[in-house]
């Protein structure tokens, strides 16, 4: 057995795993905090990866400036999301916060298109073609960036969560929004900081990953129904267990791609939901918040 | 009585009878109208949006049974149509089956596969149906363009050949004009609505909204809400699956784009502007978003980015949608102080 | 004699917390019967459990001799026990006539088919339903409201519209959770009336609720509840100068056997 093959996809499954729950984390802060479900959080994750490539294309920016400014205008955008269209839903309607990020949704991705055409554009920074060789395995070190991002970007977000007021405040609300409010949690401004977080963490996932795949309008469609199912499975609500449940996903998808036909690739992460859903609803790990 | 609103007697409906009979005179003439088209005008055109109309209409009518008035929310429809159409046109073009029993056959699995998803799932909650139901719609897709020994993957199964019908009186009807197609599919989507109609005018209909209204206070009068969900499922299926069938044959080809999220999205806003709910709204605003985006020349791109506003607004301002609105007014009616009253 | 409903050993935890522990006790068929005890002893969830709104951990209970232990609420309904629900529930969209057939719909014998072909018999059904609506209407005294959509009821009114939906279904026995709770004493009265009503016409009541007057000159049998068990059970009388349900009404609870559970 080729050592060097597994290595390769265990590697490659990591890196996309680690971009998957940079999504899926962001997705679920806002549904613990806000008790809304974003189906429009896959377009700002498209909307970071353009912005990203025009930054470096159009106007020369460096690589390291581009994901400061994209991160910073998607925390941006995500405060304004929250005032103008999320604030004033609350968590008893399901099927409204649906409905309404869906409709948000249709409006960004069709005018991206409607802008943009759907013709992908490679982004080329100054490392796109470099690799790094370790032993036997070839690493491109555009993947190598993301991932070191993405990693960076945990530390940040668990820092945060664990080690500020406002974090443990947003941790608090996700657990028991009733109780929080007791305590004085004022949950307009936790709400709005996870959104900013949430947005934002999308955004720097689509400037991270930019460099290494194509960039166009649809890039954010598959990847939100994917964050969807990998919430669900790691259980809503979990932000910490929706980072696991999106790292076993891109390992999984790789290594099961280096084998089996590709059907079985896409279609996993839903038929995981769906049996995760049946057998056991409160997710793999759990949060009390059954579905 | 405590200090309550008095509303006064309300007018004597002896009405009713005559306005009964006066609207089904206008759907009468409607109809009828709808059905001399193609003798008015051959403009393929026109067809063509005859089709879309009969096609889209029957899927947003479907959602509406179950989003409407039973209150589920399913993304599944798009699913049941395109199982419908691959069925449809793998049983005709590999079993030599007729078309008609391969619709038939569509239709049906449709309904089997709408039963599993929704029992499987409506036992733990509405939410997670609706979870279901997306990821169904978007394993439809997955598979369609990637089990290619099953579907003949993304290049689909194209040469679909043009049906034909035995008529009454020894003729043999050959479908292959777009003016044949016009009356196939207004002819099934007018049997659909029928069918539709009947059971939300019935007493099955009042018991699905009484669930989406108030389910323990349904279940409490021996309502068994599982039951009637499944009915709605079944039927929306089973419809949705039956005009999958027929619409493929008129695109002569079923390839994955029947799984589409455009025509969820497109039916959804259909429903939501009719007004969740409401038989004659969805079917009313099928038509004219059916036919006005053409008229304006709108790119499906600006037309999408227009629906999506339509359902921020509506989701931020009208929860209850167009049929929300008027319940509030008859309610606003009965609250009105009644000059008689003492 | 067999009692309408019997129930037997009912008990319910609560992750730790015991909310109802072993609980006996009868309806005969025609008696109204109170169901009272100070917040927390388990007297809404007793009603959930027999009703099939909640899951029993253990006990069974049995209406007319027909064990209905764990059905499910639409079919608990069927079988003739209809109850009200503290939250005061009513279809706000439909018209008060209408939220009276739709409650009589699964009782009459329409099946589906039928109900979809529209014959003579679906028409016949559905007229004695709305004649027995109007009725039931009348006799709570919201007849004028007939066609008026049930949204428009102030609170007191909605309590009414849905004691006369639980009727509709024709049942054995109806159980109130707390009919007269927020309503001013005009409406308790008027409340107690259309109860007694309704009773004399065969319908067997259990009420739980807070007014204990109410309960007092209503009810021919008072059960009384603390913490989950059965302290006191028999006539109103007895149980008002009971010292058991007086220390539990004011506040020092005593462990009280009321014997054992299981003839």
């Amino acid at each position: 057995m080729d050592l060097n093959f597994y290595a390769q996809l265990l590697l490659n499954g990591i890196v996309i795993g680690v971009i998957y729950a940079l999504i899926a984390m962001g997705l679920s802060l806002i549904f613990g905090v806000l008790e809304i479900v974003n189906f429009a959080h896959g377009e700002f994750y498209m909307l970071g990866a353009m912005l990203a490539y025009f930054l470096t294309a159009n106007w020369g920016f460096g690589y390291w400036p581009t994901i400061v400014i994209v991160t910073a205008v998607a925390a941006a955008l995500g405060y304004v999301l929250y005032e103008a269209l999320l604030g004033s839903l609350r968590g008893e309607s399901f099927e409204r916060s649906i409905l309404l990020t869906l409709g948000l949704s249709m409006v960004l991705q069709n005018g991206a298109v409607f802008l943009f055409t759907t013709t992908p554009k490679m982004m080329a920074t100054g490392l796109s073609y470099s690799n790094i060789i370790v032993g036997e395995l070839r690493l491109a070190l555009s993947r190598l960036f993301a991932l070191g991002l993405g990693l960076a970007a945990f530390s940040a977000l668990y820092l945060i969560l664990y080690y500020t007021r406002v974090g443990k405040a947003m941790r608090g609300v996700a657990q028991n929004r009733d109780a929080a409010l007791m305590v004085g949690i004022d949950p307009r401004a936790v709400s709005r900081l996870a959104v900013a977080i949430g947005i934002g963490l999308s955004g720097l996932a689509g400037a991270a990953l930019a460099p290494v795949y194509a960039v166009h309008p649809l890039m954010g469609f598959s990847f939100v129904f994917k964050a969807f199912a990998i919430i669900i499975i790691g259980g809503l609500g979990n932000i910490s267990g929706a980072a696991i449940a999106a790292v076993m996903l891109g390992i999984l998808e790789s290594l099961i791609g280096g084998f089996l036909p590709l059907v079985l690739v896409d279609a996993l992460a839903f038929v995981s939901m769906i049996a995760v859903l049946l057998l056991r609803p409160q997710g793999l790990f759990g949060r009390g918040v059954r579905v | 009585m405590s200090a309550d609103t008095k509303a006064g007697l309300r007018l004597n409906t002896g009405s009713q009878p005559k306005v009964g009979a006066l609207r089904a005179l206008s759907i009468a003439l409607a109809v009828l109208a709808l059905f001399a088209i193609p003798k008015l005008t051959g403009n393929e055109y026109w067809l063509a949006l005859g089709v879309s109309f009969a096609t889209m209409s029957v899927l947003a009518g479907g959602l509406n049974l179950v989003y409407g008035y039973t209150g589920l929310l399913s993304f599944a429809q798009v699913g049941f149509f395109g199982i419908g159409g691959y069925a449809a046109a793998l049983l005709v073009i590999e079993r030599d089956w007729s078309l008609w029993a391969g619709v038939a056959a569509g239709g049906g699995l449709a309904t089997v596969v709408g039963l599993i998803i929704g029992y499987s799932s409506l036992r733990l909650s509405r939410h997670a149906f609706a979870i279901v139901s997306l990821s169904f719609a978007l394993l439809c897709m997955i598979v369609a363009r990637d089990w290619v020994e099953l579907t003949r993957g993304a290049m689909g199964i194209p040469g679909l050949p043009a049906p034909s019908m035995n008529l009454p009186g020894g003729m043999r009807w050959r479908i292959v004009q777009p003016a044949d197609f016009y009356y196939l599919l207004l002819g099934f989507a007018l049997f659909a609505h029928a069918l539709i109609y009947l059971v939300v005018t019935s007493r099955l209909g009042r018991a699905m909204r009484a669930i989406k209204q108030n389910e323990p206070l349904a279940q409490s009068h021996g309502l068994n809400p599982l039951a009637y969900k499944l009915l709605a499922i079944a039927l929306s299926a089973l419809l949705a699956g039956m005009v999958g069938g027929l619409f493929v044959f008129y695109l002569t080809i079923v390839d994955p784009s029947i799984f589409d999220f455009y025509y969820t999205e497109t039916m959804l806003i259909m429903v939501i502007i009719g007004g969740p709910g409401s038989f004659w709204g969805v079917l009313a605003s099928s038509a004219v978003l059916t036919a006005l985006p053409d008229l304006l020349r709108f790119t499906t791109d600006l037309r999408m980015v227009l629906y999506g506003v339509v359902l921020i607004v509506a989701m931020l301002l009208f929860p209850g949608g167009l049929g929300g609105w008027l319940q509030r007014r008859r309610v606003a009616r009965w609250r009105r102080p009644h000059p008689a009253a003492p | 004699m067999t009692a309408l409903l019997d129930v037997r050993g009912l008990s319910k935890h609560y992750l730790g917390l015991t909310a109802v522990d072993n609980l006996c006790y009868e309806v005969e068929a025609g008696a109204i019967v109170g169901l009272i005890g100070p917040n927390g002893s388990g007297k809404s969830t007793c009603i959930d459990c027999i009703s099939g709104f909640q899951p029993a951990d253990a006990g069974q209970w049995f209406l007319d001799g027909r064990d209905i232990t764990g059905m499910p609420p639409h079919r608990i309904a069927r079988a003739g026990l209809t109850r009200s629900f503290q939250t005061v529930r009513a279809y706000d969209e439909f018209t008060l006539i209408e939220n009276l057939c739709v409650a009589a719909q699964e009782t009459d014998g329409v099946g589906w088919m039928q109900a979809l072909l529209r014959g003579k018999h679906l028409r016949s059904v559905d007229a004695a339903a709305d004649g027995r609506g109007r009725d039931l209407l009348a006799t709570v005294g919201l007849a004028d409201y007939a066609e008026a959509p049930a949204a428009i009821l102030s609170y007191g009114q909605r309590k009414l519209l849905a004691i006369a939906a639980s009727m509709m279904a024709k049942p054995r026995l109806v159980v109130l959770d707390e009919p007269v709770a927020g309503v001013n004493p005009t409406m308790v009265k008027h409340i107690e009336a259309v109860i007694r009503k309704l009773n004399a016409e065969g319908v067997a009541l259990l009420i739980v609720e807070h007014n204990v007057d109410f309960i007092m000159s209503l009810c021919s049998r008072v059960i009384v509840l603390e913490a989950g068990s059965k302290i006191a059970d028999g006539h109103p009388g007895l149980i008002r100068s009971d010292p058991r349900v007086l220390s539990a009404y004011l506040g020092k609870s005593h462990a009280a056997e009321y014997g054992e559970c299981g003839g």
